[in-house]
């Protein structure tokens, strides 16, 4: 499998901040989720591998270059887009998603159809010509993928793409997102801070958290299925006790149960002798059952383990390549 | 008609025709690398400086520096057409500058801020230093912006002139004197254009208001022949303390490029080229050392 980026004992330490705590990271193809709270580290490590900050110690390697070594090589294959929501406002999108192309080195009449192409495949071919300073915080993330391409990178880094959009708006970048990386081949590295959205797209996942690595692997390894089975019921108002008796029924099958309001997440059994039980249970309650699945973990119970309660991380051991460690 | 068959073209063969697919595709072509990448920004940041591309209030102030340095040339140029016998009172190339200083000085104090701080103020600079570019290469291509921006009114006017001069049959006798003084032309642009983009390189990197950094300019420019006359004429030292005048230095090295004393005959001509590559140096110094410290990191 093809390695994007990789560190070994990777540290960035500013005056006064530890950024980046030896930091071992593989980032195969694909789309791959950069996650944590702000200030995990996240930046820190785009900033590493795009070459504009220089690491304390340790090592990191980007497409098999050497960033602080080979920074001009590498930044040639790299589309990046920045965080920060500043462009230059009284510039044209297309003037602006050309010029960069330019810049990464594309004769001046391939920028130009290419800047155009660009802007379409994000959505802004009727905008293209508008200035900057005029487009809804929606189209200067789009702007900014759109210059991230424009010059056909092998892989792309973006900073938080979603950051300032609108539910709809975020469901749009995210599939175009996609489509760069199924259609064109690009691989792509987001952060986010928005579990969700990376669980959605992603085919991998870094998490970080304070400048440590909390977890890495594909999606399907840390946010796939898990032991249990969870079930949701509706509230019945002539059966009050309807969802008590419920759990005593689970609980004196001999499985055990945790309650969350109407949801019920059962384990202690095999998967299959738990559908069987909770199936029994609902039927012998007369309560109503409104869904009812394998339970699956998801990168919030990643977080919340690595943490723990008290953020000693006791509730689940950190993963590092899928495995728990 | 002599019934003979018309020749026609051969019906499309099953499968000749094709789709040209157009939108978003993959690249292989050939890239320009770092040069490439030096040239697009350079080239880019003059058409910000000029207001090219840009709204117009953007075009204002330019176009009126530019053309200030300008019409003294024109002005010259048709009196030397028009009164042929008052050409031997004109400037000579060398006081032409006399003519167009505060044009130069206030366009300098324009240039640079709108080409350094722009970028750092809108996040382009981040965006530049992820292409192949890196703080030197970036920097290397602002200072090519400056100085061939300063250019167009520290080496257009003169050479307005030169031409003007020469069509009307007042310019300097034979083709190697004119080849001489055009050289010495572009020798005096470049000296003053290098000084003062030194100058206000240094001033731009030190602040993100550009309107600070056009201020720090001008008083610079303005008050440095204040505290060298001072310092020479009140405190009477010695004249080389006129070399702490930036307003002056770079101009009266273009007299002595071309062979002339100039304002200053008592400073040597090798301690005006001196304070000129040093106040050059040190503006460059200033802002490689400030670019070196400033954390890019988004």
């Amino acid at each position: 499998m093809t390695t994007i980026i990789e560190t070994r004992d990777l540290v960035m330490q500013f005056p006064g901040t530890l950024a980046l705590d030896r930091l071992d990271v593989t980032i195969p193809a694909g789309v791959t989720g950069l996650v944590g709270a702000n200030g995990a580290g996240k930046t820190t490590l785009i900033s590493l591998a795009l070459g504009l900050l220089k690491p304390t110690t340790g090592s990191i390697r980007v497409l098999d270059l050497d960033p602080t070594t080979q920074g001009p090589e590498l930044r040639a294959q790299i589309g990046y887009g920045p965080e920060r929501n500043l462009l230059p406002d009284d510039l044209r999108a297309y003037d602006f998603v050309r010029h960069l192309a330019e810049v990464k080195g594309l004769p001046r009449d391939e920028a130009r159809t290419r800047a155009s192409d660009s802007l379409y495949l994000v959505g802004l071919g009727e905008e293209r010509f508008r200035a900057l300073g005029t487009m809804s915080t929606g189209q200067r993330q789009r702007v900014k993928l759109a210059q991230a391409i424009a010059a056909d990178p092998r892989f792309i880094v973006l900073d938080e793409p979603t950051d300032g959009l609108d539910p709809v708006q975020r469901d749009e970048m995210l599939n175009i997102i996609v489509q760069i990386n199924r259609s064109f081949g690009i691989d792509v590295m987001l952060s986010s801070h928005v579990l969700e959205e990376v669980e959605r797209i992603c085919d991998n996942v870094v998490a970080l958290d304070e400048g440590r690595l909390v977890a890495q692997g594909s999606m399907v390894e840390l946010a796939g299925a898990s032991g249990g089975i969870e079930l949701e019921l509706v509230d019945v108002a002539d059966r009050p006790t309807a969802i008590d008796d419920v759990v005593a029924s689970i609980v004196a099958a001999g499985a055990t149960v945790e309650r969350a309001g109407f949801v019920l997440t059962v384990g202690g059994r095999a998967d299959a002798e738990l559908f069987d039980v909770a199936g029994a249970a609902v039927a012998r309650a007369g309560a109503r059952l409104r869904r009812l699945g394998q339970r699956r973990r998801t990168l919030d119970d990643l977080f919340i383990g690595a943490q723990g309660p008290g953020g000693e991380g006791d509730a689940l051991p950190p993963l590092v390549d899928g495995t728990a460690t | 008609m002599n019934g003979a068959p018309v020749p026609t073209a051969p019906p499309p063969e099953r499968g000749a025709a094709s789709i040209v697919a157009r939108g978003f595709q993959r690249y292989d072509g050939e890239r320009s690398g770092v040069g490439g990448a030096i040239r697009s920004v350079a080239w880019q940041s003059i058409r910000a400086t000029l207001g090219i591309g840009r709204a117009g209030r953007n075009k204002v102030f330019p176009v009126i520096s530019v053309a200030i340095s300008y019409i003294p040339a024109i002005v010259f140029i048709g009196i030397a057409v028009l009164v042929p016998s008052g050409i031997t009172d004109g400037p000579t190339y060398a006081e032409y500058y006399g003519f167009i200083t505060a044009a130069i000085v206030l366009f300098a104090a324009l240039v640079a801020p709108e080409v350094l701080v722009s970028d750092r103020r809108n996040g382009m600079l981040a965006l530049y230093l992820s292409t192949p570019l890196h703080r030197g290469t970036y920097l290397a291509s602002k200072v090519l912006a400056v100085a061939a921006t300063l250019g167009l009114v520290t080496l257009g006017p003169p050479i307005l002139v030169l031409l003007g001069y020469t069509f009307d049959g007042s310019g300097p006798d034979g083709l190697r004197n004119w080849l001489v003084v055009l050289a010495r032309i572009v020798l005096s642009g470049v000296a003053i254009s290098a000084a003062l983009t030194s100058i206000s390189m240094a001033a731009s990197c030190l602040t993100d208001r550009r309107a600070f950094a056009a201020i720090g300019v001008v008083l610079l420019v303005l008050a440095s022949p204040i505290l060298a006359s001072a310092l020479v004429d009140g405190a009477e030292l010695s004249a080389n303390w006129r070399l702490l005048d930036v307003f002056s230095m770079p101009f009266e090295l273009v007299f002595r490029i071309f062979g002339e004393r100039g304002n200053f005959p008592e400073v040597s001509t090798a301690a005006v080229v001196a304070v000129n590559a040093a106040w050059t140096a040190a503006g460059l110094a200033v802002v490689v050392w400030r670019y070196s410290r400033f954390v890019i990191s988004r």
